[in-house]
């Protein structure tokens, strides 16, 4: 019983990490249609300035998280003003210049940050533990589930319940007939990729106490944001949260009890997912 | 698709195509080991590109897990070596394409299910799904690493003839050629003719009366075998095969050089791969450092400046040129 719950926190904690790098990439890749094959690396920018401020400056943990998410988001926003959006309906394009990035943005924080991997790091209140059930359990993996709670509904919200989640809908369905109600929905886009990267590099401070600022994140992040948004569907928050709770605690158990085959149910779950329904869980068609 | 401005430019592009082949055949002649090494490089990743090509530039499949059937491919002829003592050339390199036929033929019938962006994905965990069985199971992976390593140059069982690295260079050559001839009918045929249609415009071609599933299927089986083919004779020339020669690291690859050179045209991945390769190289050579970020960066220049490809781009600039100085004659 113990064991079971520690491993469904586990699963839950981690699972919101997911939900957090695979969000802005499923919403980017549904509204947008923008195949974003940087997210990874934006995701890494996001670890490496967060470390930078918390740990090696010392300031406060809140503050890493705002710079990374900050600095993550400006550049995002410098890809996309830049370069991506000349490649809007050319996802060959797309893939292309973002895989440069890919290696462009890694190279850049190896030579800025060097090559050796960081310890995972979180806050300084949160450094303690709690007891469940008789047993120790780290307050920062708890504290993770309650962010990523937060986050989700703020992101629903964002979503469902506001004008510019409605543009963006509206956009997903029809983009000419939007813009053809004077819509500037080009505005709108660099909005969503600036608040996409944000997340993302957010999400590399808060993911920092399980995955240390490393330089292979960028490619590690992808293939995580890829299988979540494979299970969840493209192009929603529900989506992303429940391919990312799904992924993470099948993760989870299928360490514990399969250690020799960590990766594989991960992408079994992936295969049986695609077998049964293409389109992801919660899926629409794109 | 390139589009020439009249027939005599790719008539001329072809009957050059024999000079090229001769250059290939006499280069060993003039280069050191080194270059040799390099060309027979550039030849192997040139037919994957090539095979991969036909599923994403003709096809207009959007595949990222096209590593899957080279690894398989590479796995074979490793796991014949490591477990059977196996290094008859005849027996190791069939299988091999066999088994990256039968992966591709399995691999095909799930990932065909979906299409669009969905068939990006599901290529790319079909991949990734092999990559973490060669990374967690014992059975494909030398005593202490991962990985098969110790790989030789293949036997190919000629009584008093050793196979060295010059010997080894003619034999991929032989293949790249007879590979390049064969594709080239393919997608000039009227099945070829077909897949464009199905990549212009799929409705239209299942309304006229096209099993278009048919025709994607085939040709990513086909495209597979290919695959397989190149990822034999990569192993041969790398003496080891790791786990993400079947992953997403080795599938980028040939998309990124099938886009760079010139999509859905029957040369352009080979100039991307030319490009690739030979960048990669000299980038690490200059700079050992650095070099992703000049890879990295030739990516955006192409995407700004030769958004078609290099290989189209150098293509219009040659039948301009060819055109200012030898259109009075013609």
């Amino acid at each position: 019983m113990d064991w079971f719950v520690i491993n469904l926190l586990n699963g839950l904690s981690w699972g919101m990490i997911l939900f957090l790098i695979a969000s802005g990439m499923s919403i980017v890749l549904g509204a947008m249609g923008i195949t974003n094959l940087a997210h990874g690396a934006i995701y890494m920018v996001g670890a490496y300035m967060g470390w930078t401020v918390a740990m090696k400056w010392k300031a406060t943990f809140g503050l890493g998280l705002l710079v990374g998410g900050f600095v993550a988001g400006l550049v995002g926003l410098a890809i996309e003003r830049g370069l991506l959006r000349r490649l809007y309906k050319r996802p060959n394009e797309q893939v292309l210049l973002t895989f440069g990035f890919v290696y462009i943005i890694t190279n850049l924080c190896l030579w800025i940050w060097g090559g050796w991997p960081r310890m995972p790091f979180t806050a300084e209140f949160l450094r303690g533990s709690f007891e469940i059930l008789g047993r120790a359990y780290p307050k920062a993996r708890v504290a993770v589930i309650l962010v990523g709670l937060i986050l989700a509904i703020g992101l629903w919200w964002l979503q469902d319940r506001t004008r510019m989640g409605a543009v963006v809908r509206a956009g997903m369905d029809d983009k000419e007939t939007t813009m053809g109600l004077g819509i500037n929905l080009d505005r709108t886009f660099t909005v969503i990729f600036f608040i996409s990267s944000f997340i993302a590099g957010a999400a590399g401070v808060i993911g920092a106490q399980l995955l240390g600022p490393r330089t292979s994140l960028g490619l590690e992040v992808l293939l995580l944001a890829l299988i979540v948004i494979i299970v969840g569907g493209v192009g929603s928050i529900q989506g992303a949260l429940l391919g990312g709770i799904l992924i993470g605690v099948i993760d989870t158990f299928g360490k514990a009890v399969f250690p020799q085959f960590a990766m594989f149910t991960m992408y079994l779950t992936m295969i049986i997912v695609l077998i049964v329904r293409p389109a992801g869980l919660l899926g629409r068609k794109v | 698709m390139v589009a020439p401005k009249q027939q005599t430019d790719r008539d001329r592009l072809r009957s050059a195509m024999p000079y090229v082949a001769l250059i290939l055949v006499i280069m060993p002649f003039i280069l050191s080991t080194y270059w040799e090494g390099l060309m027979t490089r550039f030849l192997i990743f040139a037919l994957f590109a090539m095979s991969y090509n036909v599923v994403f530039g003709y096809a207009g499949l959007l595949s990222l897990g096209h590593a899957a059937f080279f690894g398989a491919g590479g796995y074979t002829v490793a796991i014949l070596k490591l477990h059977y003592n196996v290094d008859l050339f005849w027996i190791s390199a069939p299988l091999g394409v066999l088994v990256a036929t039968f992966t591709a033929a399995l691999f095909g019938i799930i990932a065909l299910r979906a299409s669009g962006i969905y068939f990006l994905l599901v290529t790319f965990a079909l991949g990734q799904m092999l990559y973490s069985l060669a990374w967690n199971v014992k059975w494909l992976n030398s005593k202490g690493m991962q990985g098969i390593t110790g790989i030789p140059l293949p036997d190919l069982a000629i009584p008093s003839f050793t196979l060295n690295t010059t010997w080894f260079y003619y034999m991929v050559l032989i293949f790249f050629l007879i590979s390049a001839v064969l594709l080239y009918r393919l997608v000039r045929s009227p099945y070829g003719l077909a897949l464009v249609g199905i990549r212009e415009d799929e409705s239209r071609m299942e309304a006229v009366g096209y099993n278009t599933w048919l025709y994607k299927y085939t040709a990513f089986v086909i495209s597979g075998s290919f695959a397989g083919i190149a990822g034999v004779l990569f192993v041969y020339y790398n003496f080891f095969v790791s786990p993400n020669h079947l992953g997403i690291i080795t599938s980028f690859l040939p998309m990124v050089m099938a886009i760079m050179g010139g999509l859905g045209t029957f040369l352009g991945p080979v100039v991307g791969a030319a490009v690739f390769i030979f960048v990669e190289n000299f980038a690490s050579i200059f700079s050992p450092q650095r070099w992703p970020l000049i890879l990295g960066g030739l990516f955006v220049l192409t995407i700004l400046f030769a958004r078609e490809g290099i290989g189209v781009y150098l293509w219009r600039l040659w039948i301009g040129v060819s055109h200012r100085f030898g259109s009075s004659k013609s």
